[in-house]
Parts: structure tokens; sequence; C-alpha cells
């Protein structure tokens, strides 16, 4: 929670358990076989200084970028992927209304400034979610607690486009 | 002392002697919901020692349990002169044992307002105890119920109740019904304004 991993090896798998008003972004250079996932919690840093880079949207988006990079990542081609900002609870305590929903507009900004488009998303509603990302074959799946684990996106390198592709 | 990594109870944000002062006021909340849950159930109910858990907002998560157990839950929105939420977990067969024993289906509406019931009692229970202690107002609000991810849960509400700040306070009780395999977390997640509030009513805060 509030981390960030990033790998290049093909058999790695990179998880955000349990994601509630958390999103989990994962951004990846697919022909290179580079991804890296971050566990945000909140959408901005604020006076945090010594927060960890993946908890907040607007530093885990660039220390994503950084770190794809280190491993031989361009820039040019890197795609991201979102799961989480669900509502769980409505409950006006603290700020906890609308979290989820902040966290996701915050992390599209992030996003959007640093020129990474989504290619796919599974963002909003009320359940919790686990993401994993499979580094080799270059998926996302998510599950829900009792649920199947679903394919969200499907990233080889041999597919040009997956049927589930959202494009921002 | 220096903070340790993992260590409960060390924080450089809060004092041993606040934190000691925020145990007790759990050790009390939690004796008086005890009692109330054993007078429902007409069994006794077990309490450990309360833990007071001040720690940066991931850890605190992880603090509370394995983020993939899918676990039942009741959150009691309390409001008045601080706000707090209280938060009750259930593992999912305590649940349903739980709901046996009050002869209700598990899973089912039904089911789940009965949790949701036992939530106000014991919430409620818990607050009046803190209140009076404390001399403050303080109100509960209607309970939801919900069954999901222990670490979506726990994430999803200190988000709200610390936000910014950095630093989680949780005061953790464990109440166990004998003979029975029902056990639960009773979890008091106070807003950070409201723990400054808190530990000033106690005579232990920062001013």
């Amino acid at each position: 929670m509030g981390e960030l991993a990033a790998s290049a090896s093909a058999e790695d798998e990179l998880m955000s358990i349990g994601l509630g008003s958390c999103i989990g972004v994962a951004v990846v250079d697919r022909a290179r076989g580079v991804a890296a996932l971050a566990h945000v919690m909140l959408p901005d840093a604020a006076a945090d200084a010594a927060a960890p880079p993946g908890k907040y949207a607007d530093r885990a988006v660039p220390a994503l970028v950084r770190e794809v990079e280190a491993l031989g990542a361009r820039r040019v081609r890197l795609e991201a992927v979102l799961v989480g900002g669900a509502q769980m609870f409505d409950v006006g305590v603290g700020s906890a209304l609308d979290i989820g929903a902040r966290n996701a507009t915050a992390v599209r900004a992030a996003l959007a400034q640093a020129r990474i488009p989504v290619r796919a998303e599974e963002v909003g509603g009320r359940r919790g979610r686990t993401m994993r990302l499979h580094v080799g074959p270059m998926t996302v799946t998510v599950k829900e607690a009792g649920g199947r684990e679903v394919e969200l996106w499907n990233g080889s390198p041999s597919t040009r486009r997956s049927p589930v592709e959202v494009m921002h | 002392m220096p903070p340790q990594e993992g260590a409960p109870n060390v924080s450089t944000d809060y004092s041993d002697l606040q934190l000691d002062a925020l145990r007790e006021l759990a050790n009390i909340g939690s004796g008086t919901a005890a009692t109330a849950l054993a007078s429902l159930l007409g069994r006794e109910v077990e309490l450990a020692v309360p833990r007071a858990l001040a720690l940066p907002l991931a850890d605190a998560v992880d603090a509370v349990g394995p983020a993939d157990a899918t676990v039942s839950s009741v959150v009691l929105p309390i409001v008045g002169d601080i706000e707090a939420l209280v938060l009750l977990l259930f593992p999912t067969a305590d649940a349903e044992t739980l709901c046996g024993l009050l002869g209700v289906e598990p899973g089912t509406e039904v089911g789940d307002s009965a949790i949701g019931e036992i939530g106000n009692i014991l919430g409620t229970s818990y607050i009046n105890a803190l209140a009076s202690m404390a001399a403050m107002s303080l109100e509960p609000k209607p309970p939801h119920v919900v069954t999901d991810m222990l670490g979506a849960i726990v994430a999803s509400l200190l988000t709200g109740t610390v936000g910014e700040t950095g630093t989680a306070l949780v005061l953790d009780s464990e109440l166990e019904v004998a003979d029975a395999a029902c056990s639960l977390s009773f979890l008091l997640l106070p807003t950070t304004g409201g723990v400054a509030e808190l530990l000033g009513r106690l005579g232990v805060g920062n001013d």
C-alpha cells in the first residue's frame, strides 16, 4: 500500500491487493516488456513530504515513469491501466465520501500531463478489487472479493488492440 | 525510544503517555461493548487487551490484518464533539456463526441487518462509555454493512479519517464469544482532529 514496484522480468507478477478507494496504476512499455505498478491512496501529496512515492497520485505517475525508464522503457511507448477508486461506504465522516473518485481524477490528470494514454480501466463502483499485472504476457487481471480473476487488458506485443481497450 | 519498524504503539506523533491513555479508553469502551454483546447472546464474551496503533496510513492498514482476507464489516459513523468511525470486523465464517447464534440466515438481507444491529449496539455502548469518560457529547449514525476485502475496507475508511496527515490512529480491541467460534475486531478510527480533542479531554493534550 502506497508502494511502487517495477520489473522487466517475464516471470514477474506485480500486484495491488485490496484496492478500495485506492487506485492501482500500471504503466507499461509492452514492446520492451517493462512494467511498473503503484498503489495510490490519495490524490495529492500536500504536506506529506516523507511519504512513499506510490502513495499520492501526483507523485506516483512521475515515479512510475522514472522506474520504467530506468529499466529501458521508451517514454513515447508508455501506456497505462487503472483499477480501483471504488466508493465502498456512504459515510460522511472526514473526507471519506469521494476519495475514490478524487483519486481517479487525480491519476487521470497526472497521466494526461505525462502524455500516457489509458488503455483500459475498471474504476468506481462499490467493490474492493485485487489487481495483478503479469509482466511476461503483459496482461492485467482483476478479482473482486469471492469472485473470479478476470482479464481486463491484454497488452501482449502480438495483439495490436485488445477488445476491452478504452481510448481517451 | 527510537521508532522501530513494525513495532506496535510506536510513533513520533503521539507520546507513550498519550497512547497509554487512549488504550485505557479503548479498554473501558470495549469492556462495555463486550458486556452488551454478552447480555445480547446470553454467553460470556472475552476481551483481549486493546492495541493503540499510531502508524503511517499504509502500515496501519497492514497492521489490522491480511489485505486480501474477505471480512464482514459494520461501520458506524460518530459525530458530535469529535468525529470518528467505529468499525467492526468479522471473519466471514464468524459472521455466519454470529447469525446462527441470533437465529438468522447469514448472507441474507435479514442476516446483514442483524449484523448491522450488533454493530449498532456494540458501537453505541462503546461510544457512550467514551463520551461519559471524556465528558463529550457523541452520537452514532446508522450502520453500514459491507462484506469485502479487509485491506479495501480499512484503507478506504482511513484515507477519509486521517487523509493527508500521514499518521493513522487505530484503537483495536478483540472480542471473542465463549464456546463458539466467533471473534470480532472492534476498531475506533478517530479523525486527526478528533484524536487531538480526545487527548485534550483526557488531560494529555499537546498544549
